[in-house]
């Protein structure tokens, strides 16, 4: 007995290193699902496919919880949200990892959600024999909207199994040389009397012979381009409708179920944490709301200075607070739930020898990346024969897809525990309703005077400004379960609409009778409280 | 299952059969035909009363069993409670294709409340198919357009309103049960009819610090008495009861929501834009239109039916849209609005954000703004139907209801013992008072609007290859001019179509010629041309403007008998033969 126990978890033991040691890339598809099934072998977790795209993959959410895990106040962590992130759906993974091998007291008061690939589809390019920084799922979408199917999409012109760029020798074009970085192509400033040499187009073939380059790509809709907050109407990547994809329409429709989440937590481009978004009287007023209100604004500092005190990468070329039809905005703007987003991982800054920056990205990047030889980031311009430009001078080069924004794998770990403080501590400040000051006092011929006080002991408020004004989550209600007809003042139930941080409220009830009475007090996303008092 | 659908048949077409015969021979012996209605139809509807769903359906099976050649009925999906959503689409089938054809979508009852949408909606679809056997100018409008007929698109709560207590304004929505009053239950708190007629009217009080009584002159009417008198009577609000106990009467029931704030352009949350869902298309019935459409890009013009105040409304729905409306089809919308006001007395044509509301996610600046597609919707019923006066107000309805529907409107006040408030009186208006057209108002109403659309369908474009000249250049090579005439009001891009790209260009292709190059002619007398370098074959034209043409012309090597076709998504096909 003894013996078999032991060479179970030492198996299990092997098994679980043993996956940590064999990953050395980011997992492919299957490698995920099976990451997930482990997780879900816990007896907290629950894994679901709420649907499969049109690429065939699953669209999975984990529910992590104990008890009465709809009753308690919820994270929604979301990862590949762009399927070019690889790097969001590892740290989706790995927090739910975390979460249940490591932390599972946080469970007794939170329940979390992990949706760990929007986009499957769009993900698997980066395991692909050629392999871009993909956005759009697997359905097929005129994108260019001719009317005729297979417009010019990329083309791997020298053959080295990626797409990078191209430039095409051209006194008319845009583009010139960095003075900083000879591999760097940059736009001519014409005002300050520079001239182009150069266009530059993603690698590709105008096979539709139209004069345009990769303007109809051979991928669908982009998830994080096709949400209805700020939808761009008919762009390529976003359709004519927004929430039309399988994944966008079983994502929300599964959300729209799920009452407790007053939290979202996505890993994407955007970025909230290192700096928070700032407040514009003039927009959050206007009827169609798109500035952070006021008082959600305080709020998103306070997450940001935790996020700042937690993670140590200082935030550096983070300009990306929320672009049209994405996650992390409808999170907050439509859902009315606090939304942070982060990429988790972006180039630092490099400076020289001298203490100078650089001005442009991808000049900064390969400086930083020479500096710690990394000299697998870059592909030499190299001449091409190309069929739409017989006569010019067209070079294939440029910066390696994905390596702006993933980490190297083994630095992973290291960001994956950081942000799985974060949200363990985000967890911690969620709303937390406490009742105090019960009294009962005897008014003769059997009534009792009940008073007490609903106190909200967090820093955060039962309910965002946002929040507040959503249908989507639920008001804060108080119910006495004594007989209505017992009540003699005070109401059987009480709805509010919120309960600010460190806010109280007091109540008060006379009621007929003798025995017990309980007071519920609550809503999902804020939890619960109970007190029962002896007339 | 199909067994029985079979013998249904069967006995619906004998029936159909007998009743033809009968029919045939009334009409020789005891009608006389009145000009511009079907004079000895088919199928024999009265447009003086209102159909329920199952009542509406069966009307609709009826006109495709009795017009198979110009008929046809589908299916395009299911409600939220399982009801088909049933689509005639009418057109003469032995000239083309529906889908190749410009195509008119005709809605009706988006708001369950809005009935007559549903009527006047079967009464384009009767109207057209037992008009076709005799009225040329239908015969042709079926030989170049075609219909789409969805009478009510609302069929679960179409239902409630007739056959569940309610009042004239509700339910609004469908039948989706949604947690109202934020207290994490639904609908725990819907309507009660207590006097148990069908109607939701009001109740009153006789209390001491009332400041009601009833008219002395007309005790239907309550009226406030002076600021020193003693009233009689409190108001207590809608007939109902506080079914969840939180002090509030008939707080949570169906709804709310409103199907018309569900649409995908320029939608916006229920805090923006009040009775949104949780995304675009969130309702089954909504999503099966915007397929269906979505997979009928012929579709030109659109008319959505609603209730009531007689206005002809155009987008946009939100004055963040005004840029979406673009001048030169707002002269199209202006042209056929203006029209209407004529054909319909009472009728007004207005913008929806600035003559009434603001409305993000609404059904036709979806059809305008997704689809490029020309929509009006129409608030059928006005007051100025009652007396062809402007007037209106409750003064009105009262005596309408003495005048015309002699008390059959009014509900009169009777003593009830309410649980909750003591004895109370119970009454008021009717459900199918006020926003529904009383029966002898529904077929002339129907007939108009109807009418307007059928002027709105005609309009969409026509498109015909015209004026083919050829010129010899030498060398073998001539230069071939067609013009593509569209003889219509609406172009076949509306220019929110153009913006956007949201069709394919139209196009023009000659077969039988070897060509050598293409183009389209900007300006012919001065030899102004553009030229298409890929595929000339198959000229793309952006647009065919309304009542004016584009002229293409291409340079072929060979070529004596050669045929022009033009293929436009909404604008149908048309083509040219050269002689010999």
């Amino acid at each position: 007995m003894k013996k078999t126990l032991l060479s179970w978890l030492l198996i299990g033991g092997m098994g679980l290193s043993g996956a940590a040691v064999a990953q050395s890339d980011y997992p492919t598809i299957s490698q995920l699902n099976q990451r997930l099934q482990r997780v879900a072998s816990n007896a907290s977790a629950t894994l679901t496919s709420l649907t499969k795209t049109e690429g065939g993959k699953d669209i999975w959410v984990l529910k992590i919880g104990t008890g009465q895990l709809d009753q308690k106040p919820a994270i929604a962590v979301v990862g590949g949200v762009e399927g070019y992130e690889v790097l969001s759906v590892e740290l989706a993974v790995q927090f739910a990892e975390k979460l249940v091998a490591d932390h599972s007291d946080a469970l007794e008061a939170s329940t979390f959600y992990i949706f760990p690939n929007m986009s499957p589809d769009a993900y698997e390019q980066y395991h692909a024999s050629l392999k871009y920084e993909r956005r759009g799922n697997a359905v097929s979408v005129d994108h260019d909207r001719d009317g005729i199917p297979g417009g010019s999409a990329y083309s791997d012109l020298n053959g080295d199994g990626m797409i990078t760029m191209m430039r095409v020798e051209d006194p008319m074009g845009d583009y010139m040389i960095s003075k900083e970085d000879e591999r760097v192509l940059v736009k001519a400033d014409r005002s300050k009397g520079e001239s182009g040499k150069y266009s530059l187009y993603k690698e590709s073939k105008d096979d539709d012979k139209d004069g345009e380059f990769a303007e109809d790509l051979k991928e669908g809709i982009a998830f994080n381009k096709s949400l209805t907050y700020k939808f761009p109407v008919f762009e390529p990547l976003a359709g004519d409708m927004p929430v039309t994809q399988k994944e966008s329409r079983a994502m929300l429709d599964y959300l729209f179920e799920q009452w407790n989440i007053f939290a979202f937590v996505t890993f994407s481009p955007a970025n909230n944490l290192t700096s928070p978004l700032k407040y514009n009287a003039g927009n959050a007023k206007k009827r169609v709301v798109t500035s952070i209100l006021e008082k959600d604004q305080a709020l998103n500092v306070l997450v940001s200075d935790l996020y700042k005190e937690t993670v140590k990468q200082k935030g550096f070329q983070q300009d990306n607070q929320g672009t049209d039809g994405d996650f992390f905005q409808w999170a907050y703007f439509h859902f009315g739930r606090l939304s942070f987003s982060t990429p988790g991982y972006w180039v630092p800054e490099y400076k020289d020898s001298t203490g100078k920056g650089k001005s442009n990205a991808e000049v900064n990047y390969l400086a930083w990346a020479d500096s710690l030889d990394m000299n697998d980031v870059f592909v030499p311009w190299t001449e091409v024969k190309h069929p739409d430009f017989p006569d010019k001078k067209v070079e294939v080069g440029g910066v390696k897809p994905f390596v702006m924004t993933t980490p190297s794998f083994e630095k992973v770990s290291e960001i994956a525990d950081q942000h799985t403080e974060f949200i363990l501590k985000l967890a911690e400040m969620q709303p937390k309703l406490e009742i105090h000051n019960v009294k009962t006092e005897s008014l003769g011929n059997g009534l009792t005077r009940v008073t007490m006080d609903l106190f909200n002991n967090s820093s955060m408020p039962t309910h965002s400004e946002m929040g507040e004004k959503s249908r989507w989550l639920r008001k804060i209600r108080v119910d006495i379960d004594a007989a209505a007809d017992k009540i003699v003042s005070g109401n059987k139930i009480e709805l509010m609409e919120s309960l600010g941080s460190f806010e109280k409220a007091s109540f008060s009830w006379i009621i007929k009778g003798s025995g017990n009475v309980t007071v519920k007090a609550g809503a999902s996303h804020a939890g619960f409280t109970t007190s029962t008092v002896k007339l | 299952m199909k067994k029985m659908k079979t013998t249904k048949m069967f006995i619906a077409l004998a029936v159909g059969a007998l009743s033809l015969v009968s029919y045939k021979a009334d009409a020789q012996e005891k009608f006389f035909r009145a000009v511009g209605t079907p004079h000895n139809p088919k199928v024999d509807i009265a447009f003086n009363r209102y159909n329920t769903y199952e009542g509406l359906v069966d009307n609709m099976k009826k006109i495709a069993a009795a017009h198979p050649d110009i008929a046809k009925l589908e299916s395009i999906g299911k409600s939220y409670e399982g009801r088909d959503m049933w689509t005639l689409t009418i057109t003469d089938f032995s000239t083309g294709k529906d889908t190749e054809k410009p195509g008119m979508w005709i809605d009706g009852n988006i708001h369950s409340n809005e009935i007559q949408g549903g009527e006047f909606s079967l009464y384009g679809a009767w109207y057209l198919t037992e008009m076709f056997a005799d009225n040329e100018f239908i015969q042709q409008l079926l030989k170049d357009k075609v219909f789409y007929i969805t009478p009510t698109i609302n069929p679960d709560a179409r239902n409630n309103f007739f056959l569940e207590p309610n009042t004239a304004n509700s339910p609004r929505s469908g039948m989706m049960i949604l947690d109202n009053d934020g207290d994490g239950v639904a609908g725990e708190d819907g309507m009660d009819d207590l006097d148990g007629d069908g109607n939701i009217t009001m109740m009153i009080r006789k209390s001491p610090t009332g400041r009601y009584i009833k008219d002395p002159q007309d005790p239907r009417k309550l009226i406030m008495v002076g600021a020193d008198k003693m009233g009689e009577y409190e108001m207590l609000g809608q007939e109902g009861t506080d079914g969840d106990g939180d002090g509030r009467v008939n707080d949570d029931g169906v709804g709310y929501y409103d199907p018309n704030r569900d649409w995908g352009w320029n939608w916006q949350p229920d805090y923006i834009q009040r009775g949104a869902l949780k995304y675009p298309f969130t309702l089954p019935e909504n999503r099966s239109i915007m397929e269906f459409v979505m997979k009928h890009p012929n579709i030109a013009g659109a008319q959505s039916f609603h209730n009531s105040g007689g206005m002809i409304l155009r987008g946009p729905g939100a004055e963040e849209d005004v840029s979406t409306y673009n001048r030169s089809d707002i002269q199209i919308y202006d042209a056929l609005g203006k029209k209407g006001e004529e054909m319909i007395p009472g009728y007004r044509y207005l913008t929806v954000y600035k003559d009434l509301y603001s409305v993000f996610g609404g059904e036709l600046d979806w059809f305008y703004g997704v689809r490029g597609v020309f929509t009006f919707s129409n608030e059928l019923m006005v007051p100025y139907l009652y007396f062809h006066k402007q007037s209106g107000g409750q003064n009105e309805m009262f005596e309408v209801d003495e005048m015309l529907t002699m008390g059959d409107a009014f509900v009169n006040w009777h003593e009830f013992d309410h649980p909750q408030f003591g004895t109370v009186e119970i009454g008021g208006f009717k459900k199918n008072f006020g926003r529904a057209h009383p029966g002898f108002l529904l077929e002339q109403d129907a007939h108009r609007n109807i009418a307007f659309t059928i002027y709105h369908a005609y309009h969409t474009p026509k498109l015909s290859v015209m004026d083919v000249k050829e010129e010899d250049l030498g060398g073998g090579l001539k230069a071939i001019t067609a013009t593509i005439f569209n003889e219509r009001l609406m172009p076949t891009h509306a220019s929110q179509d153009l913006k956007y790209k949201i069709e394919r260009p139209d196009y023009v292709s000659i077969s039988g010629a070897k060509v050598v190059a293409g183009f389209v002619v900007e300006d012919e007398d001065f030899n102004k041309l553009t030229e298409q370098k890929n595929n000339p074959e198959k000229m793309l034209v952006d647009n065919v403007p309304g009542m004016t043409g584009v002229k293409v012309k291409w340079i072929v090597s060979s070529g004596s008998n050669y045929s022009i076709t033009v293929d436009s998504a909404k604008g149908g096909k048309a083509s040219w033969k050269k002689e010999k």
